[in-house]
Parts: structure tokens; C-alpha cells; sequence
């Protein structure tokens, strides 16, 4: 008996061990290349720290985006919504289909015969397609959750799981049997021209800040901030947030659960949506599966940032939005392995802190 | 009072069958279904056609009025006291919902066609020619009143033939008429004896053996190279079996291992890049230790996360090796994105013989191999482990079993499989790439797995010929193939969650665990640990 407890211990502390060793390895690893990279070949200038460091943020307010929409999600139901990605793309879409019929749409004045709606009311265009992307993409989370999820509460964990990836699937390949496989122009206003910008001088060169990524981050930090208030401040985010907590107790406080899971759907699809659309504006391709890798990416940084937790998933989007635009050139490997470092990531955060930046300490059981 | 109530709910029904189906439909049309599957049912009549002649718009007519006759028959539910009324209501509110919806949907498309629209641009599959197709070649108008008029007749139809057949009536009676005429004879001492005779165990065994060795020989080429495909896929879903059926690790970096596999019979042998020709019986057994090294080392990082972080974690393992055999960086190593040509094919005695058929034997062998692998293994120490761990980790781990260790092995064994089988198909495809390792693998993997039952060798056979082989079978719906593993995941979770053929274990469990289902109420805890006792069906079973 004794004999198998001491075999116990000493496994879980290989295991620990093991852990330490990994971890002072990629310390001592991501140190020396910073060493190298930053003072050794010195081969950026400031210019391009800043550079990038700006498309992080802009990346970053995009994932913080999906990442709440995970976070909703797991807090109360704890599955992963492996769709979320995918609602996504669909919002992109919507936005996409709702530029190319107003930019169809004749407006003809006398200075500019050729003048489209989109181009002469460019606020209103922009207010459509976001108005459009996120109810599109609130519908598909909630009938998403009423036929894939619903049936399967209850169910073991795996179930609703596997359930959820026959879904992204699902969503992936009739967006491409819909709409083609091509990659599409989002075609902006041109007000929004993608690509111009404020240009500031930074240690003698030229960087732009781009109209588009001003205004997909300021807008995604004032959607983040509405989340907040909606979450914390209402009645309906009160309901959220004890469900929550216990769906048991607050079911019997006389909250009605389906519907604060509905609610829940909706919520993360409407900002899903919105980061879909946005994603349009800055990047400017829409194709069926632009929504896979933000998906997981945003999974990412949910978990970094502590799944369950809003802000969390915030502070998660920005930090990996940064680390994944930042990260290739300050550790000098090649830019094709983005990927990798987001992936890396993800895998170095479980198995180090499984709870996160600013998760509370879950149990085992939850991870 | 109560009939008006129950025509009331008749009618209701009928609507909502009426806006599902619908909404299925245009679905379909909008994705071009309605043609491939018009196509499809000419090749079964012998009455193919070109794309708006007058043998397609017959088959046409055929696809959409069997869709009729469901939509009728799914809304004839049962309700209250049965009314021919309200079945007639429920059929004829149904049909005319849905044709409506179509007719809307076809009065809309004919007319944006005659306008010389290009629908195309945005909506891929709707070429003018599937847009008249779908009119019956008639103007926008009269196609429309043709569509209201076709659901709303099949819908009633089927409505009135699913009540007047009685809903699943027959099938009740034929299974209880064929008990009744089978039991005396099954439970017969005689049928007894010969069912457990060893002669009657080996002899079908021997039967099988013929099967596996005839058929390769009579098969062509085309089809002994889908065979092996399938094959293949039956050996990743053993492998993949190992790691999420009996052990309960959701593994969807599965794809990592068979990529290992694959690239190590690849650069061994292959004269490019590395020059290294070696034999491939020498490559083989290398490639499957490689494989479950490489399992080993992705399972001791990832030991103590569960469930659905696992599955997030392993996908990323999966992306990062196939985004790594693609970069720059190790295209020295792995010939980059053009991937590894010429991969020896085996050889035996001085003559190489690489032609379809031998591959057919050698995945045959292999997999015969991995499946008494698997037997023993399933009733070993080790496999009665992964089954406690997946039942319940902390209950496993308090009964002695030491967790850790069991989830290396199953991790170890899976990986092993997978590389067995990617270094065949590298070696028989004579070449691996990048592009044959994509997450798309892992996911049909875990879709042959949980179609055929977790957990069940003859459910995996099944799964991987029921996704890989029908397909191959039916060509025409190549496009739409993943389409339909998406939604046959969601639809297996939903109403068959134990798959086609499970295994005895996991079907008493998961019915059992139906219960719950059955009372969606918000107070079930989140993880309930479920009540470690013998199960009673278990000991009346001999």
C-alpha cells in the first residue's frame, strides 16, 4: 500500500518537475532570441515595433470579441462552442452582402452621376451592415443552440462537444456550398478606405493608423464596454450572471434558465457578428473559413485570459492579439509561424496556469 | 370544444412541419442539391438527361415530391384522439406552408433569371440553367403554382399514407412476428450447441479469410484503391478508437501521428530530399515507434487536462505539426509544401511489387493485426483501466489505477496505429504532403468513430465504410459529403448518440444516462458522478 502511494508521489513529481524544466527552457529560450533580436542584429527600427504593435491592438479587439462570446458561453454551460468561429463568418457575410447591395444601389447627383448609396451615406452603410451582421449572426447562435445544444443538455460531456464540431462543419461547408469558395473584396465606403490613414512620424519614417483600425478598435472597446454594463448593471446580466454561478439555486430564485441560455446565445452571436463584419472593414476577404482560426484563436484567449471570465477574455484578446503581430519579429523566426506561437501559447497556459490570467483557480474537475 | 382544440394542434403542427421542411429545402436549392440528387436519381432509373431536358425535370418532380410526402407524414403527428380531420389539416396546412415557401423562393429566382441577374456571383450554385431546371422549364409564374401545387398534394399524401400505415406500427409487428418465429428455433438446445461449437466459430472465421483473400483479386483497380483508403481510415478509427472510445481523450491532433507515420516512410525511402532509399520494411516499424513517441510526448504535457480542453489543446498539437511540415523553416527536412515524391513501395525478396493489389492484403494484414491488438488489449488490465478513466477519473484513480500511466499507453498505442497506417498510405500513394494531413482528417476519423459506436471494432469497420466508402459510391454527392458529416454529427449526438453498432458496455450506459435527457430540468448539477454499481442487466445476461 505504501509502496504504490510513494510510486504516486514520485510520478506527480516527475510530473512537476518536468513542468519547471519546460518552463525555465522556454524562458531562457524566448530571453535569448529577445536578446538577440533587440540588441544583438538590432535590425528594426521603432517604426515597426510600433507598426505592429498597432495591428496587435486591432487584432487584439477583434479576438476579445469572440473570446467574450466563448467565455458567455462556457461560464454557464461549460462546453466549448466550437460554432462560435463560424457565426463569425457568417456575420462577415451579412455585412458583405449589405455593402454590395447599397454599393449597387443608384444615388445619382449632379456634381457625381455615378455616386452609390454607400459612398453618399457612408455612416448609415456602416450602421446597416453591422445592424444586419449581428442579428444574422445572434439568429444563427440562437437556433444553434436550440437544435444542436439544447436536445444534449444534461448529456455527458463529450456529447454536446463532438455536437458542436458537427455543427462548425456543418456552417463551414454550407457557407461554402452557398456563396463559393472564392475569397471575396469586402468593398468599404470610401470613407473607409482600407490602407490609409493619419500618418505620424516615428524616428524619421512614415507609420500609418489606419481608419479602419481606428475605428474597429474604438468600436470594439465600446461593445466590450456595453458587455460590460449589460452584464453588471441590468437585470438580464444579473440573470446571467447567477446562472452562472448555479443553475439550480437560480432557477429556483424564479429565473428562467432556458431563456438566460437564449439570451446568452444571442448576446455572443451579436458581438461575434460584430467582430465578423469588422474583420470585413480591416482585412477586407470574406470566404467560408475565415472563422475557423479566430475561432480557436479567440478560444485562446479566452483561456488566457481565464475562461468564465469577461474580463479576462478581454485582457486575453488584446495580450494574444499583440503577442501573435509582435511576437515573429521580436523572437526572429519566420512570419508564416504565427500559428504556431497562438498555439503554443494555448498549450503553454494549460499546462502551467489552466485558470488563466484572471481566472479564479478552478478545480480539476472543471479543466 | 376539445376536437376544435385538437384540429387547432393539428393545424399548428402542421405550419411548423410545414416552415421546417421549407426552410430544408430552399436550403438544398440554394446549395444545388436539387440537381445533383435529380442526377443521382437518373442514374438509378436509367433516365439521365441533360441539364433542363424533360428526364431531369421528371426526376425533379420525384426528389421534391418524396420530400412532399415526408414533410406529410412528419406533420401527421399523433394528436389527442385521431381524427382523419386533423390529419387531413395537419397535411394540407404543411404542404401549402412549404410549397408557399418554395413557390416564393422559385417565383423570386425565375424572375431575377429572366432579368439576367447573375445570381451566380454570390449565390455559387445557381446557374441559369439549375434555376430553369428548377422550374420545370416553365415561366416564373405557373413554376411557382406548380411548386404550391406539388407539396400541397404529396404533403397530404403522405400525411394520410403515415396514418393509415401507423406510425411505426408495422415495424413493431414485424420484430415481434419474427421473435416469435425464431426463438424456439434460437433457443433450441441443438442451435445452442452449434452456436458455440468451435467448428462454427472457426468456419466463419475461415469464411471471412476467403472473403479478405478473394476479394482484392476480383476487384479492379479503382476499387481495390478505395478499398484501401477505407482500410486505411479503419485502421486510424481502431487507433483513434483506443484514445477516445475506451480511454474517453478527445484526441483531434489524431491527424499528427498518421502525418508522422506518413513522413517517416517518406523521407526514409523516398531519393528526395534526403537521399536516404531505405527499404521499406525498415521504415515501416520505424515510422509506428516514431509515431507513438511523438504520442507519448504530447501526452505528458497534456496529462492532466480533461474533456474539452483537450480537445482544444491536441487540435492545436495537430495544426501546429502540419503548419511546421509546410513552413520554411523545415522544408530542408520535409520538401516543404511540394511535399515528398517516389516513397518506396515494399519490396519482398530483390522484386518490389507496389500494384493495388498487394496494398489491399498488406492494409489487411495490418489491420487484422491492430484488431487482435485491440481484443487483447480491450480485456486486459490496461484496457479495464481506460475504461474505469473513462467512466470517472477520480473514481478510477481512487480504486489504485494509476491514471497517468494509462493515459501514456492509450496515447502511445492510438498513435502507434495512426502511424502504421500513414506510413502505408504515404508508401502506397507514393507520395506525402502537407495538404494530406489536415485537420479534415481528424474530424473524419472521430465521425467514422462515433457513426459506427465508440468503443465497437465492428462499429469502426462500419463507420469507416458507411463515410468513406459510400461517397465513392456515390460520386455525385462528393461536394456535398462534409455538408453531411457535419450534420450526421449533430443528428448521431441528438437521437443515436452510441452509434450504429455500439458496444454492449456504452449502449447500457448511454441509455441508461438517457434519464436525465429525458427531464432537462435546470437543476442537474453539471457533473453528476454517476453511481459505481453493478449493473443488473449485466449478471442475467450468460
Amino acid at each position: 500500500m505504501k509502496a504504490t502511494v510513494s510510486r504516486r508521489a514520485r510520478a506527480l513529481n516527475a510530473y512537476r518537475i518536468a513542468q519547471i524544466v519546460l518552463g525555465v527552457l522556454f524562458a531562457v529560450f524566448v530571453v535569448w532570441r529577445l536578446y538577440i533580436v533587440l540588441f544583438v542584429e538590432a535590425s528594426y527600427g521603432p517604426d515597426t515595433w510600433v507598426r505592429l504593435a498597432l495591428s496587435g491592438l486591432i487584432l487584439g479587439g477583434v479576438y476579445a470579441l469572440i473570446a467574450i462570446g466563448y467565455t458567455l458561453v462556457y461560464g454557464i454551460l461549460f462546453m466549448i462552442n466550437f460554432a462560435h468561429g463560424d457565426i463569425m463568418m457568417l456575420g462577415a457575410f451579412a455585412g458583405y452582402f449589405v455593402f454590395e447591395a447599397l454599393g449597387a444601389i443608384k444615388v445619382p447627383t449632379s456634381a457625381d452621376p455615378n455616386l452609390v448609396f454607400l459612398n453618399a451615406h457612408p455612416i448609415i452603410s456602416v450602421i446597416l451592415a453591422f445592424l444586419v451582421g449581428m442579428t444574422i449572426a445572434s439568429l444563427s447562435g440562437f437556433f444553434l443552440e436550440r437544435i444542436a445544444y439544447r436536445p444534449l443538455r444534461g448529456a455527458p460531456r463529450l456529447v454536446p462537444l463532438i455536437s458542436a464540431i458537427g455543427a462548425s462543419i456543418f456552417l463551414e461547408n454550407a457557407a461554402q456550398l452557398l456563396f463559393g469558395a472564392q475569397r471575396r473584396d469586402f468593398a468599404n465606403p470610401a470613407l473607409l478606405t482600407r490602407g490609409v490613414g493619419w500618418i505620424i512620424k516615428i524616428g524619421g519614417s512614415d507609420v500609418i493608423i489606419t481608419y479602419t483600425g481606428v475605428f474597429t478598435f474604438v468600436l470594439s472597446i465600446l461593445l466590450m464596454l456595453g458587455l460590460y454594463l449589460l452584464v453588471q448593471r441590468t437585470r438580464m446580466g444579473r440573470a446571467m450572471r447567477a446562472v452562472a454561478e448555479n443553475k439550480a439555486v437560480a432557477s429556483m430564485m424564479g429565473i428562467d434558465v432556458d431563456s438566460v441560455i437564449s439570451r446568452t446565445f444571442i448576446i455572443s452571436g451579436a458581438l461575434a457578428g460584430a467582430a465578423g463584419v469588422m474583420w470585413g472593414i480591416h482585412n477586407g476577404l470574406v470566404y467560408y473559413f475565415i472563422g475557423f482560426i479566430p475561432g480557436i484563436k479567440a478560444f485562446t484567449a479566452a483561456v488566457l485570459g481565464g475562461i468564465g471570465s469577461i474580463p479576462g477574455a478581454m485582457v486575453g484578446g488584446m495580450f494574444l492579439g499583440i503577442v501573435e503581430s509582435v511576437g515573429p519579429a521580436a523572437l526572429g523566426i519566420d512570419y508564416q509561424l504565427k500559428d504556431v506561437i497562438a498555439f503554443l501559447i494555448l498549450v503553454l497556459v494549460l499546462i502551467f496556469r489552466p485558470s488563466g490570467i484572471l481566472g479564479k483557480v478552478l478545480s480539476e474537475e472543471k479543466v | 370544444m376539445k376536437t376544435s382544440g385538437n384540429l387547432f394542434r393539428c393545424l399548428r403542427n402542421g405550419l411548423q412541419a410545414g416552415v421546417v421542411f421549407g426552410i430544408i429545402i430552399i436550403f438544398l436549392v440554394l446549395i444545388g442539391f436539387d440537381e445533383t440528387a435529380a442526377q443521382l436519381i437518373g442514374k438509378f432509373l436509367g433516365n439521365q438527361g441533360e441539364a433542363t431536358s424533360s428526364a431531369m425535370i421528371y426526376n425533379l418532380v420525384i426528389l421534391l415530391g418524396l420530400l412532399g410526402l415526408w414533410t406529410g407524414a412528419y406533420a401527421a403527428k399523433p394528436v389527442g384522439k385521431d381524427t382523419w380531420g386533423g390529419v387531413l389539416i395537419a397535411g394540407s396546412g404543411a404542404g401549402l406552408v412549404s410549397g408557399l415557401m418554395v413557390a416564393a423562393l422559385a417565383f423570386i429566382l425565375g424572375t431575377l433569371n429572366t432579368a439576367q441577374v447573375g445570381l451566380r456571383e454570390y449565390l455559387a450554385e445557381l446557374s441559369p440553367d439549375a434555376i430553369r431546371l428548377f422550374l420545370f422549364g416553365l415561366s416564373p409564374l405557373a413554376g411557382a403554382l406548380a411548386h404550391v401545387i406539388l407539396f400541397l398534394g404529396t404533403a397530404v399524401l403522405g400525411s394520410i399514407s403515415a396514418r393509415g400505415i401507423g406510425r411505426g406500427a408495422w415495424r413493431t409487428k414485424m420484430g415481434e412476428n419474427w421473435a416469435q418465429w425464431t426463438k424456439p428455433l434460437s433457443e433450441s438446445a441443438l442451435m445452442k450447441q452449434i452456436r458455440s461449437h468451435p467448428i462454427m466459430r472457426y468456419g466463419i472465421y475461415g469464411l471471412i479469410l476467403l472473403f479478405l483473400i478473394g476479394m482484392p483479386q476480383i476487384l479492379g483497380q479503382y476499387w481495390n484503391y478505395t478499398v484501401g483508403t477505407v482500410g486505411i481510415y479503419v485502421l486510424l478509427g481502431l487507433g483513434l478508437n483506443i484514445v477516445v472510445g475506451m480511454a474517453g481523450l478527445l484526441d483531434l491532433g489524431y491527424v499528427a501521428f498518421f502525418a508522422i507515420g506518413a513522413y517517416t516512410m517518406a523521407l526514409l525511402t523516398a531519393p528526395e530530399p534526403h537521399h536516404l532509399v531505405w527499404s521499406f520494411w525498415l521504415a515501416l516499424p520505424l515510422g509506428v515507434l516514431l509515431a507513438a513517441l511523438s504520442g507519448i510526448l504530447l501526452g505528458i504535457p497534456v496529462l492532466r487536462l480533461r474533456g474539452d480542453y483537450l480537445a482544444i489543446v491536441t487540435l492545436g498539437f495537430g495544426e501546429i505539426i502540419r503548419i511546421l511540415s509546410k513552413s520554411d523553416l523545415f522544408t530542408p527536412l520535409t520538401a516543404g509544401p511540394r511535399g515528398v515524391r517516389n516513397v518506396a513501395g515494399p519490396t519482398l525478396f530483390g522484386h518490389p511489387f507496389n500494384n493495388d493489389v498487394v496494398f489491399v492484403y498488406l492494409i489487411i494484414l495490418a489491420i487484422l493485426l491492430v484488431i487482435f491488438v485491440t481484443i487483447r488489449l480491450e480485456n486486459s488490465r490496461a484496457g479495464r483501466a481506460w475504461i474505469a478513466m473513462r467512466e470517472d477519473e477520480t473514481v478510477a484513480q481512487a480504486q489504485g489505477i494509476n491514471t497517468l500511466r494509462a493515459k501514456l499507453l492509450a496515447f502511445a498505442i492510438g498513435a502507434a496505429f495512426a502511424g502504421l497506417g500513414g506510413a502505408l498510405f504515404a508508401s502506397r500513394n507514393q507520395f506525402t504532403g502537407p495538404e494530406d494531413h489536415t485537420l479534415m482528417v481528424s474530424i473524419n476519423v472521430l465521425c467514422l468513430i462515433i457513426v459506427g459506436g465508440m468503443g465497437s471494432i465492428p462499429g469502426v469497420i462500419a463507420g469507416a465504410f458507411v463515410l468513406k466508402g459510400l461517397p465513392e459510391v456515390l460520386r455525385e454527392l462528393e461536394n456535398y459529403r462534409i455538408l453531411a458529416f457535419g450534420a450526421l454529427l449533430v443528428v448521431m449526438m441528438i437521437i443515436r448518440p452510441e452509434g450504429l453498432i455500439p458496444s454492449r458496455r456504452r449502449h447500457l450506459e448511454i441509455s441508461r444516462g438517457e434519464d436525465s435527457l429525458d427531464h432537462p430540468e435546470a437543476g442537474v448539477p453539471e457533473h453528476v458522478p454517476e453511481p459505481v454499481q453493478p449493473d443488473p442487466g449485466e449478471s442475467r445476461i450468460p
